[in-house]
């Protein structure tokens, strides 16, 4: 497009105006006030600041979206069943540029203690709860792009399991992100709240239609009570033309669990922050992720993993297959105050580097200061083995099949871990898709 | 089968095969002995196709044709194998998968179609009972944390499953005890025919015990010095190679 490029406070203002169309609730105006009011006064994500450094959150502000007005007609042609995986049987929420949609979305037959429904049904009928719960996350502080996705909140997931309730069906919310005739900003809202001893699983998928322009910019609030368990999956495979910032932020109880599997395929620039608080002791988080990023793309994955009490421990895997002139980011911290003792906390960021013009920054970061705990981190960063190409040539295998099933081998200690079948073999589908693209015989 | 002529070899500038003539007709067995550094890896790894070696001079013709013009993938695909000396380790690819990808990539080269999977783990087993590899062996990594006879099973293993047309043992022997040496000979000298050459590259003769060799030639620094019948292994045995040298400079 021709238009001429704005001031990113500007691009900020011009996306977090009032909405004409909600119907106006005094708490929400007033919450919704206070982001706009942050908005005008935050830092800017610039590349001269430690965690926007490599992200080139520049090409972003240079983009034209407008917010979407939920008037679209195209939505009712979207053939929204060609994202559903075969087989995954889940209480599935469906989430069109952000906003629920009762059409496609399927939450019948949910057990008692259970609520599970649109974030902005929440909002109608529990406004004390919901306002709280709105209330705690906005003091997170967080950057402008949450104050954004506040400013804009209108829809989403609302997700609430009551004392010692299992949730045995996964919970899938599928978001389906389209732009028509202009390009749109969308920002979803999701909350999930798992009281003492709950569990549940969560499949978060980001799709998109076609080449589809627009930024998703998502935010995810988890509250994990005592003995509470959250198995989250996240999978990213938009449009070469998305723009996508995901922030996760989990609070966790005494001896509860959160697991996080990410994978990010697509998009065209992608960004996953995922902030963990642990709040008491003997809480665990294990988070694992996936990146496959080339020509044109952008993978950023921030991990902030905060271990304020005793005894929690926490374990990062995360690996990444760069082809062609893909950057990808990797930000892993992990910070144990000084009371955090028997603090236990590993980090791993292994990358697979297809091609010499692909880049990754990788930062691992401890930042102890407690003196009784066991952690550790590392980072590797290396090419397929000559060796074991030929060991597979020298069977009759193909050089690039040989290459892909190498790929796949690095990337399988992670597709592995996934507990639910159909979701797995989707994804191995979509990661050999991924492969495929990386043109593996062209490696220079 | 396999004609070698006057080939000369070298790698990273220096010369390692020196003009090495082979002759290998269809149901023979030739081992090819000689002291380290006397270029009898090089000799498997130009056979097999591994890149950083260069042809300087020679010929290496395969049923007729120039193999050097063949690809890793296709000299494996008209009948070579090579059982390594170090078989690599492949983390996060299952050996199960591997062999279907392997035994699957040489039918559709040959025009035939994939086996289904029924018949495929049938012939698997076995192949795996042949050589007394673990079934739980197929289910792991290939050779991820295999012990070293393991990974000369899965070798020998892989070499039933793909009935190749030449077999080159690079040292198979190394690395093995005595009850591992005789099981892996065993599952050698199952596919012995008429059909089927195979060139048995190693140090000592121990392996020459097991799997008789209708020809035993000794290759010291880039040719072959000596040829003979398995008598000249024994004698090697007892003589060593020092004996060959001042037989050279009498």
């Amino acid at each position: 497009m021709n238009m001429a490029a704005i001031e990113p406070r500007d691009w900020l203002k011009q996306l977090a105006q009032p909405s004409m169309t909600r119907q106006h609730i005094e708490w929400l105006d007033t919450l919704q006030n206070e982001a706009r009011q942050q908005l005008s006064e935050q830092l800017i994500p610039h590349r001269k600041q430690e965690l926007w450094r490599y992200s080139n959150v520049e090409s972003l502000f240079k983009e034209h979206y407008q917010v979407d007005d939920g008037k679209n007609q195209a939505i009712k042609r979207l053939d929204i069943h060609g994202f559903f995986i075969t087989e995954l049987e889940t209480h599935r929420v469906v989430l069109v540029n952000g906003v629920f949609s009762a059409e496609f979305s399927n939450m019948s037959d949910l057990p008692e203690g259970v609520q599970l429904v649109s974030l902005n049904d929440a909002i109608h009928k529990e406004p004390d709860l919901l306002s709280n719960l709105l209330k705690q996350s906005a003091d997170l502080n967080r950057h402008v792009f949450s104050n954004l996705n506040t400013a804009n909140l209108c829809d989403g997931l609302f997700l609430q399991i009551d004392e010692n309730v299992q949730l045995n069906k996964p919970v899938e919310i599928i978001n389906v992100s389209f732009s028509a005739e202009m390009q749109v900003a969308i920002h979803p809202r999701n909350i999930c709240v798992l009281k003492q001893g709950a569990s549940a699983t969560i499949i978060d998928r980001y799709v998109s239609t076609g080449d589809s322009h627009y930024f998703n910019n998502n935010f995810t609030q988890i509250t994990l009570d005592k003995n509470a368990r959250l198995n989250h999956y996240r999978v990213q495979q938009e449009s070469r033309n998305a723009h996508h910032l995901g922030s996760i932020s989990v609070s966790q109880q005494a001896s509860s669990e959160y697991r996080n599997s990410s994978f990010s395929l697509g998009g065209h620039w992608s960004r996953t922050e995922l902030d963990i608080d642990f709040k008491n002791q003997y809480a665990q988080c294990h988070l694992q992720g996936l990146y496959i990023v080339g020509d044109e793309q952008v993978q950023d994955f921030h991990l902030n993993i905060r271990h304020d009490v005793p005894s929690c421990s926490s374990s990062e895997n995360f690996k990444g297959i760069l082809y062609g002139k893909g950057k990808a980011i990797f930000d892993g911290l992990i910070y144990v105050a000084r009371d955090a003792q028997k603090t236990d906390a590993h980090l791993s960021n292994k990358n697979l580097m297809l091609s010499r013009q692909a880049e990754i920054d990788s930062k691992p970061q401890l930042e102890i200061y407690a003196d009784d705990v066991k952690c550790s981190h590392g980072t590797t960063i290396g090419e397929l083995e000559q060796q074991q190409i030929f060991y597979l040539r020298s069977r009759g295998i193909h050089e690039e099949t040989a290459k892909k099933m190498l790929c796949l081998g690095f990337a399988g200690e992670v597709i592995n871990d996934i507990e639910i079948d159909s979701l797995k073999q989707q994804l191995l589908k979509q990661v050999s898709r991924a492969l495929r693209t990386a043109s593996l015989n062209n490696d220079e | 089968m396999l004609s070698i002529k006057n080939l000369h070899v070298e790698i990273e500038n220096k010369l390692i095969l020196k003009g090495l003539n082979l002759d290998v007709k269809a149901g023979e067995v030739h081992a090819i002995m000689g002291p380290n550094g006397a270029g009898k890896s090089t000799l498997s790894h130009i056979l097999s196709g591994r890149e950083g070696y260069s042809v300087t001079e020679g010929d290496v013709l395969f049923e007729n044709e120039d193999l050097l013009d063949f690809s890793i993938e296709e000299r494996a695909h008209k009948g070579i194998f090579l059982a390594m000396q170090y078989p690599v380790e492949l983390p996060g690819v299952n050996n199960m998968l591997f062999l279907k990808e392997s035994l699957n990539a040489m039918r559709n080269a040959r025009g035939e179609q994939p086996l289904d999977s029924i018949a495929f783990m049938k012939l698997v087993k076995e192949k795996a009972a042949l050589v007394k590899l673990d079934e739980k062996l197929l289910k792991r990594d290939v050779n991820s944390g295999f012990s070293g006879g393991e990974k000369k099973r899965n070798e020998i293993m892989q070499m039933a499953l793909l009935e190749p047309k030449l077999t080159i043992l690079d040292e198979t022997d190394s690395g093995l005890d005595i009850d591992a040496l005789r099981i892996v000979a065993e599952g050698v000298n199952t596919l012995r025919n008429q059909d089927r050459a195979m060139i048995v590259v190693t140090h000592y003769q121990r392996l020459l015990e097991y799997i008789q060799p209708d020809f035993v030639h000794v290759l010291a620094d880039g040719k072959i010095v000596k040829s003979g019948d398995k008598q000249l292994a024994l004698e090697l045995e007892e003589k060593g190679y020092s004996w060959l040298k001042q037989e050279d400079a009498a």
